[in-house]
């Protein structure tokens, strides 16, 4: 088959749904990374979390059978980590660079860990998935409900909450302080606000956050677990949240060109479209790349980013 | 005071193998025996040496100047890639010696200018080199697929994506027979005086140190930080990419899909942090790491602790390293 097969209405039509189905698995994440990072504190162990929700989520599905448990058990797994970070990171002021990339060796090393010793013996198991939700009536329009309306429930959350962290962001009291813990915590610490306490609250909302993601991939996207399973995608949400200029908001653009690409290239190689797969792997990560000239353009990242407050 | 961090790390990592359920006795005599009970295996750990030292000097160089190149891995495949394309064009066409040269630069080369786009992105457009160079580490693993199934391809692969094998002539001399050591590890010393000289007695090593604590006063001294930026990325991207040229003409001789998982990359970035990011501190911290991945190898053989549990320990060492760092006052 060639090229054409691709560029079908169908076709077109189905990349668009796809883009909209693999999105949590950046999306969460990246909202819950402009939270922590609002508050002054980078958290580069993105990727370590999801690779340790990813597992127990999958863990915990396979064991009870039902994806909602493992993705509770996977929360769980953010709130713990979510507080090391901040433990580390906040209370102790350690660099911030240095905790996160261990909390990624940490999380790379002992989620394929996990899975070769409780699953030794098991050949290839699999989990059930979050169902499709049909929303009534919608889901019956042509194209529109095909694209935008037969999702599983975290893709329409995750939408939800683009909306839901701006207004926590700029609306509310919290909001206010952790944007003020991040751009200038003296004056927060004169107001007789606690600076490690807020910062902790954000540091912990992001990796919650950063969990959903990582248990996306196995309630809800693959049946069956891999090693790394998360395949650099904690390290994506970090730079969306520089593309998007540290708003929840601007950071859906470059998110959903990346998603649209990346799915394009996995329907191209379903489609067997004759361009080897290497090619069609490297596309999304060499487009994220291209756009930082684009999009890094007049970036402003929050003053006090990555200075430890003691 | 990073012994201890490393004690600590050992034994909180060491628990971790007993939830594995392996055998405590064995486990440790396995970790710390193994890797001195032959020629054969000693001679393993000097190839990680060689290969770890080289990488993590060029790293430890990026940390002083607040530069963290995660992207060693993608270098080191870069490298490599470009030794055994280099050695595909110019075998039996020039002398040998003059290819091993070229192999070798070509090598360095590859390595290099693969650290050159996210040294030129930061220094240009302030973006994270975090992220643009590990997004460089999954491109390179492309690479390599792509590189095995068309320019570096050997002629006897058949289905299977494998490379040529270098002939004997083009291969860096065996030191000891009957084991894997070869003349790499003089490349590694070698490699290590020279970071000393550059990161400690040169102008440029005093610029790399003035940019990474303080950016603002660097230019005010008159240094010009974004040259320093790039250089030192290309610096750092040169050595990974020169480790690879050395681990494919002195180990490995051929490679497949498989390489892309050495992990060299990774380990370094936690080898120069635990080194403190100095030219000395690096070469035994490389030496302590050497030792720990060739016990780890033998203890999954030995009682099938995967060998993943490596990473998992050295998160937590490094973790432990900075916090005892931090009640001594000191940073990294």
């Amino acid at each position: 088959m060639g090229l054409e097969s691709v560029f079908t209405p169908d076709a077109l039509i189905a990349v668009f749904a796809i883009t909209l189905r693999i999105a949590p698995t950046v999306l969460y994440a990246s909202l819950g990374e402009v939270i922590s990072e609002r508050a002054g504190v980078v958290n580069l162990g993105l990727e370590g979390i999801m690779l340790l929700s990813a597992f127990t989520a999958f863990y915990f599905s396979y064991i009870t059978g039902d994806p909602l448990t493992g993705l509770g058990m996977a929360l769980l797994v953010g709130v713990a980590m979510g507080l090391l970070h901040a433990m580390l990171t906040v209370v102790l002021t350690l660099n911030q660079v240095v905790v996160g990339l261990s909390i990624w060796l940490f999380g790379f090393g002992f989620s394929d860990v996990l899975y070769r010793v409780l699953f030794r013996g098991v050949p290839s198991p699999t989990v059930k998935t979050l169902p499709e939700l049909q929303i009534p009536v919608l889901s019956d329009l042509p194209v529109i409900g095909q694209v935008l309306f037969r999702h599983n429930v975290l893709v329409y959350i995750g939408f939800l909450l683009v909306p839901a962290v701006w207004l926590f962001l700029y609306r509310t009291r919290l909001g206010l302080l952790i944007r003020a813990a991040g751009e200038n915590p003296k004056v927060v610490k004169a107001a007789g606000h606690s600076v490690p306490l807020i910062r902790t609250i954000a540091v912990l909302m992001g990796a919650v956050l950063a969990s959903v993601s990582g248990a996306y991939f196995t309630t809800a996207f693959l049946r069956s677990y891999v090693t790394n399973i998360t395949f650099g995608r904690g390290f994506i949400a970090l730079a969306m949240v520089y593309f998007g200029n540290w708003s929840p908001v601007r950071l859906l653009v470059p998110l959903l060109i990346f998603n649209y690409v990346d799915s394009l290239q996995l329907m191209m190689q379903a489609a067997d479209v004759g361009i080897r797969y290497y090619f069609l792997n490297m596309l999304p990560f060499i487009v994220l790349i291209a756009m930082m000239p684009v999009f890094g353009r007049n970036v402003k990242p929050p003053s006090a980013l990555m200075k430890p407050f003691r | 005071m990073n012994a201890t961090a490393a004690a600590i790390g050992l034994g909180l990592g060491f628990s971790l193998v007993l939830l594995t359920g392996a055998d405590p006795f064995v486990a440790i005599n396995t970790l710390l025996v193994y890797p001195v009970s032959d020629p054969y295996n000693a001679a393993e750990v000097l190839i990680w040496f060689t290969a770890l030292l080289i990488i993590a000097q060029g790293i430890a160089l990026g940390i002083r100047a607040n530069l963290w190149n995660v992207g060693a891995e993608g270098q080191f495949l870069i490298g490599s890639i470009m030794t055994l394309w280099t050695y595909k064009q110019l075998a039996n066409h020039l002398p040998a010696p003059l290819v091993v040269v070229a192999m070798i630069a070509a090598g360095i080369a590859g390595g290099a200018a693969w650290a050159l786009v996210p040294g030129v992105i930061r220094a240009r457009y302030g973006g994270n080199e975090i992220v643009v160079t590990l997004l460089l580490n999954l491109v390179a693993v492309s690479v390599l697929w792509w590189a095995l199934d068309g320019p570096i391809r050997g002629r006897l692969s058949a289905g299977y994506p494998l490379s040529d094998v270098i002939a004997p002539d083009y291969r860096l001399p065996i030191l000891l027979p009957g084991t894997r050591l070869n003349a790499g590890l003089f490349f590694a010393l070698a490699v290590a005086l020279i970071y000393y000289l550059l990161a400690e007695r040169t102008h440029f090593g005093y610029s790399v140190k003035a940019v990474g604590s303080n950016p603002y006063a660097a230019v005010v001294a008159g240094i010009r930080v974004q040259r320093v930026i790039v250089l030192t990325m290309l610096i750092a991207g040169a050595a990974a990419g020169l480790a690879g040229a050395l681990h494919v003409m002195g180990v490995l001789y051929r490679i497949d899909a498989g390489y892309a998982e050495t992990g060299f990359g990774y380990l370094a970035i936690a080898v120069a942090m635990l080194g403190g990011a100095h030219p000395i501190g690096v070469v035994f911290s490389s030496a302590f790491f050497s030792f720990i991945m060739i016990g780890s190898q033998a203890m999954q053989r030995a009682i099938q602790v995967p060998f993943p549990i490596v990473y998992a320990v050295v998160g937590i060492m490094l973790i432990s390293l900075t916090a005892v760092q931090r009640t001594y006052r000191r940073t990294v």
